[in-house]
């Protein structure tokens, strides 16, 4: 029993982190179609900085949380700024392309300033202890992984559906030309979304520097992959979509590891996308994807 | 040109062309492949006279690439859906035939448990190639089939996971694959004239295939779906047909480098080879075959200055240090600048057989 809770655990946290991260691509879809490859590289920028002011000796497990989320929530403004903003209007392979080029720039920058090798960082440790309730052991890290997704992302769900900004941005992904026509500024609605998804790829990174306790320059890189993977298995540019299909990830990856014998341990990855794959041969949008015919915005 | 996809397949779909049109065009698109593999002959014939053995290396590694980045294009190029996972064919192609040629002495050494057999089966080079391609070209199929299916975006991630399968597959099947170390003892049959006539294949072949009814129909799709499935074409059949054409040219260059090689090993065959040629294929423009083979001399040019800096240089008696990640920021910042400046690369949208006769009626005139 203790070792099925254990796992149930593991998968829920696994899950969180992964819907964190999707929900973070599929806010930049929805609205501009982008298909943002550099959003692990956001996550390493968080990262680093953290590693940055540790060196300089800012040691505080607070001032870390909150640098490594402002960090990225500038850094994807940023990036939008300075390489998005010129295939704004291109076509979506387009926008892939760029944020691909984007993402290597920025971890080859990672290796070329700071180092090719991983780099220790301990200021998060503390937040990855072991709690024990009565005869229960769990990891904070993991109660609170869950914890705070689930706050950040009904957070997210009160900004989308209770102020102005958020229905701006809801309504843009629905049809971009009609929110401009309302006198809502088009660069401030993306800015925001991207803000957006910048903060959760940071919580997303602080949990990830906790749990491992360094930073390398393809930090991010790996866990953008699943996330992607997880959006298209939710339906590509569904908020809720991306939510499910991160914990449908994130149980998959569990169940493999407990199903498979230890020899076999290094498939895991293999089968997971394998199993995933063929969940799109039956539904090629997405689980809670809609089928849309092209040249027809509205739903 | 531009935008005319659509009208020509209409066009070609309306009247059913004689025998003797269609062998002209046949006959047109043969020269126009032909001229745009001129620039490559040329190269690899000087390089095969002229250069020391260091630059021979060198220029079989650029072909391997220019191979791969031909076979990028015919699917890229065609579908317009960014094709992340190629490399995988690449290594499929490499490591079958690995395991087909080795000779048993070496199989002794590097794979003495492979399962099937295959630590006591030793095949002629051609065989080895030609069952490694069959293999590439029944994943190419299997995968193709669900990649086809999908829209832009998905079938771009999908093709991201195969290649993060089949790299998996690499490193955990070590009885087959041996895992992360070096798969040696390959037997090294391939020189420069073989690779030369297989680029100069491949290119006619990609080129064959853009001017073929159905390279015209999948760009016509391309552009717009909608209008091409009123008329009665099928994107689907058309992506898989150009999925498995485009793999069979990657798994031809995968095989070729081993045979160049002689020794592999799975990380040859993962995101770095992606990056590489897909800034190729950016930089000379996805449209063209002829972009796919601008890109590839430039920036294998370009690269390897890069390298030679990257590596640390001694300027004027001092000894720059050691500039890892060098190559990489170039590469990206090449396909940033090519998507916001100039997204359809240095070619454009012309071949070059097109460009040389728009330029001599230009002078006719």
């Amino acid at each position: 029993m203790d070792y099925a809770l254990q796992q149930l655990l593991n998968a829920l946290a696994f899950g969180a982190e992964y819907s964190l991260v999707a929900l973070g691509l599929a806010v930049v879809f929805s609205i501009m179609g982008l298909v943002n490859f550099a959003h692990g590289e956001i996550i390493g920028v968080s990262a680093y900085s953290v590693f940055l002011a540790a060196a300089l000796g800012l040691t505080s497990p607070f001032v870390a949380v909150l640098l490594a989320v402002g960090m990225a929530a500038l850094a994807a403004v940023v990036f939008e700024r300075v390489a998005f903003r010129p295939v704004r209007y291109a076509p979506t392979t387009t926008g892939l392309l760029t944020a691909f080029g984007v993402s290597i720039v920025v971890q080859n920058l990672f290796m070329l300033l700071i180092s090719p090798k991983p780099q220790s960082v301990s200021v998060l440790n503390g937040l990855n202890q072991m709690w024990f309730f009565g005869p229960f052991a769990v990891s904070s890290l993991q109660v609170m992984e869950l914890i705070v997704s689930g706050l950040t992302i009904l957070a997210l769900v009160l900004f989308l559906n209770r102020s102005t900004l958020g229905l701006a941005i809801r309504a843009a992904s629905r049809d971009f030309a009609t929110v401009r026509l309302m006198g809502i500024k088009a660069n401030r609605v993306i800015a925001t979304a991207f803000a957006i998804s910048g903060a959760l790829a940071g919580i997303a990174a602080v949990f990830i520097l906790a749990r491992r306790g360094s930073v390398s320059p393809d930090l991010g890189f790996g866990l953008v992959l699943k996330a992607f993977v997880a959006c298209v298995i939710g339906g590509f540019g569904s908020l809720p979509g991306a939510a499910v299909g991160g914990m449908l990830l994130g149980f998959i990856e569990v169940g493999l590891l407990v199903a498979l014998p230890q020899e076999y341990a290094g498939f895991r990855d293999a089968l997971t996308y394998a199993i995933i794959v063929a969940l799109l041969v039956y539904r090629p949008e997405g689980l809670l994807g809609q089928r849309v015919e092209l040249g027809d915005k509205e739903i | 040109m531009a935008g005319s996809e659509l009208s020509q397949a209409v066009e070609q779909m309306a009247a059913p062309a004689g025998a003797t049109q269609s062998g002209n065009a046949l006959l047109r698109s043969l020269i126009g492949g032909l001229v745009t593999a001129l620039p490559v002959l040329v190269i690899g014939l000087l390089v095969l006279n002229f250069a020391p053995t260091y630059y021979t290396f060198l220029a079989l590694g650029a072909f391997v690439n220019l191979i791969v980045v031909v076979g990028l294009q015919v699917f890229m190029g065609n579908s317009n859906i960014a094709n992340l996972g190629h490399s995988a064919f690449v290594g499929l192609g490499a490591y079958g035939v690995a395991i087909l040629s080795t000779p048993l002495a070496m199989k002794k050494l590097s794979i003495p448990n492979a399962p099937f057999g295959f630590a006591t089966l030793e095949l002629d080079p051609v065989s080895a190639a030609l069952i490694a391609l069959l293999v590439v070209g029944i994943v190419a199929l299997v995968s193709g089939k669900v990649i086809s299916r999908l829209s832009g975006v998905a079938a771009t991630i999908v093709s991201l996971a195969l290649l993060i399968i089949v790299h998996s597959v690499f490193l955990n099947w070590t009885d087959l694959f041996k895992g992360n170390q070096a798969f040696f003892g390959i037997p090294k049959v391939v020189g420069l004239p073989w690779m030369l006539v297989f680029a100069v294949l491949a290119i006619v072949a990609a080129r064959l295939f853009k001017d073929s009814r159905w390279g015209l129909q999948l760009r016509a799709s391309a552009q717009s779906p909608q209008a091409a499935a009123a008329l009665g074409i099928d994107a689907k059949k058309l992506r898989l047909m150009s999925w498995v054409l485009s793999a069979l040219i990657c798994g031809l260059a995968g095989v070729l480098y081993a045979y160049f090689a002689g020794t592999i090993s799975p990380k040859l065959f993962y995101f770095q080879m992606i990056f590489n040629t897909l800034a190729m294929l950016i930089l000379g423009g996805m449209a063209t075959v002829t972009g796919a083979v601008t890109g590839v001399i430039v920036l294998s040019i370009g690269l390897e200055f890069i390298r030679s800096i990257e590596s640390g240089v001694s300027v004027a008696g001092i000894q720059m240090p050691q500039l890892l990640g060098l190559s990489g920021v170039a590469l990206g910042v090449v396909i940033v600048l090519c998507m916001a400046f100039r997204p359809s690369g240095i070619s454009g949208r012309h071949e070059l057989d097109e460009l040389v006769s728009l330029l001599f009626r230009r002078n006719a005139r």
